[in-house]
């Protein structure tokens, strides 16, 4: 693994859809909150980013008990403002490719080992899993090339986009509406199933609570 | 983009604060604490709370204050980014250039300070006291076009104001309110700060 790989976990957002008062990142599943699942993922990564808008304090109060050495990356226009311009704030200086991942995800560790061993500077990897949320945006894969080759909302598709990501020399601009909106120009890219839950709507928390034995407990 | 960097030099370069090392050496280290964290809180202003600091601490001979300064801890990682970009580096303080001058040159480069009135070995009062803003803005005149802050303190308000980046350094002690919420990056160890200097390079 490169030492000068980076992650960047965007937990800015509000999360209005799921009603709780907290910071989508702060949700607890089984005694731990989704960040540190998330943390204990990127162990080896030595550059970890997180960014924060909606009650910033308790995320970096929290994640500062884990490891202090994260740099936290404010957006103060949280409420006004994309995720994307969000992962722009994040990543916009950095020199090297760097993975972004959705700070409201439940992530399995064995797929998503694997898909760290494909960020090796190569190529981008876009991350996709079996489509399961309401809204979801799927991907259309190539079979013979192994690539994705298009993001689409209609017609449904059996795998989504995961908000999880390694980009080599795809810059998430400022103005950007969504993240796999700035990622379609550079169609298609390689991409890596990877075991995940999103979190956005109660529905969606119940779904993760209902498979936390299978995705947090997996041998890796 | 020709980027500068302009760091506080208390608790950002140093690990300690400065001014209250001065203020053990008149037993007066408890005392100094209070008027700090009075200075925290807002309950004197910044300013004021450095003249009289400044003005308990006169009676100190200025040759003692350096020996004490000589012994202070640098965070060594981030001293030796600035030793390795010297050309793009600066150091803004409030406090005294007679009492740093000797830790400026360890460093190795040009530094904003407030200038001290002094006789001999005798401190006799404030000449100026540095607006770090000045000093961001003078680091633009010299050609740059994007200064990066990085500082802990009230007294980098203004410099957080002026840059175009700030990043608040949470290693010595956690960065207070006001600052927290003009700056554009976080850190609370050496090795995050340097790792978001150097992208910023």
């Amino acid at each position: 693994m490169q030492n000068d790989k980076h992650a960047i976990i965007s937990a800015a957002g509000l999360g209005s859809r799921l009603g709780l008062n907290i910071p989508k990142c702060l949700i607890e599943i089984n005694g731990k909150t989704l960040i540190e699942y998330q943390l204990e993922l990127l162990k080896k990564v030595e550059d970890i980013r997180i960014i924060v808008g909606f009650m910033e304090h308790k995320v970096i109060d929290l994640v500062r008990k884990i490891r202090d050495d994260v740099v936290f990356v404010r957006n103060p226009d949280y409420k006004t403002t994309s995720n994307a311009f969000s992962v722009h704030l994040g990543t916009h200086d950095l020199k090297y490719p760097f993975i972004i991942i959705d700070g409201d995800l439940l992530i399995e560790k064995a797929s998503f080992d694997t898909f760290l061993e494909k960020c090796n500077g190569e190529e981008s990897v876009i991350g996709i899993t079996q489509a399961k949320t309401e809204d979801a945006v799927f991907v259309t894969i190539n079979e013979p090339s192994g690539k994705i080759t298009k993001f689409h909302r209609t017609p449904r598709g059996n795998y989504e986009w995961t908000g999880i990501a390694y980009l080599k020399n795809i810059p998430i601009k400022a103005d950007g509406k969504y993240v796999f909106t700035e990622i379609v120009p550079f169609l298609p890219l390689a991409y890596h199933n990877i075991v995940c839950y999103e979190i956005d709507t109660p529905e969606d928390l119940d779904l993760a609570i209902n498979n936390f034995d299978s995705i947090i407990n997996s041998k890796a | 983009m020709k980027t500068a960097f302009c760091f506080d030099l208390d608790g950002t370069l140093t690990r300690q604060e400065i001014l209250p090392l001065i203020a053990r050496d008149i037993d007066l280290y408890q005392e100094f604490e209070a008027l700090t964290l009075a200075t925290i809180n807002g309950i004197i202003p910044f300013v004021n709370s450095f003249k009289l600091r400044c003005r308990i601490l006169a009676e100190v001979p200025i040759s003692r204050v350096k020996a004490i300064v000589s012994q202070v801890k640098l965070y060594d990682k981030v001293v030796q980014f600035v030793s390795n970009n010297k050309e793009c580096c600066f150091i803004a303080t409030g406090n005294l250039d007679i009492w740093i001058e000797e830790l400026a040159q360890k460093i190795g480069c040009p530094i904003y300070s407030s200038v001290a009135k002094y006789t001999e070995d005798k401190l006799d009062g404030i000449e100026k006291i540095l607006d770090k803003a000045d000093a961001v803005d003078d680091i633009r005149a010299k050609g740059f076009n994007r200064v990066v802050a990085i500082g802990d303190g009230m007294g980098d308000v203004g410099m957080f104001q002026q840059a175009d980046i700030s990043i608040a350094y949470g290693a010595t002690h956690c960065p207070n309110q006001t600052l927290l919420e003009l700056s554009n990056f976080v850190t609370f160890n050496e090795d995050a700060l340097c790792r978001t200097i150097n992208t910023l390079l």
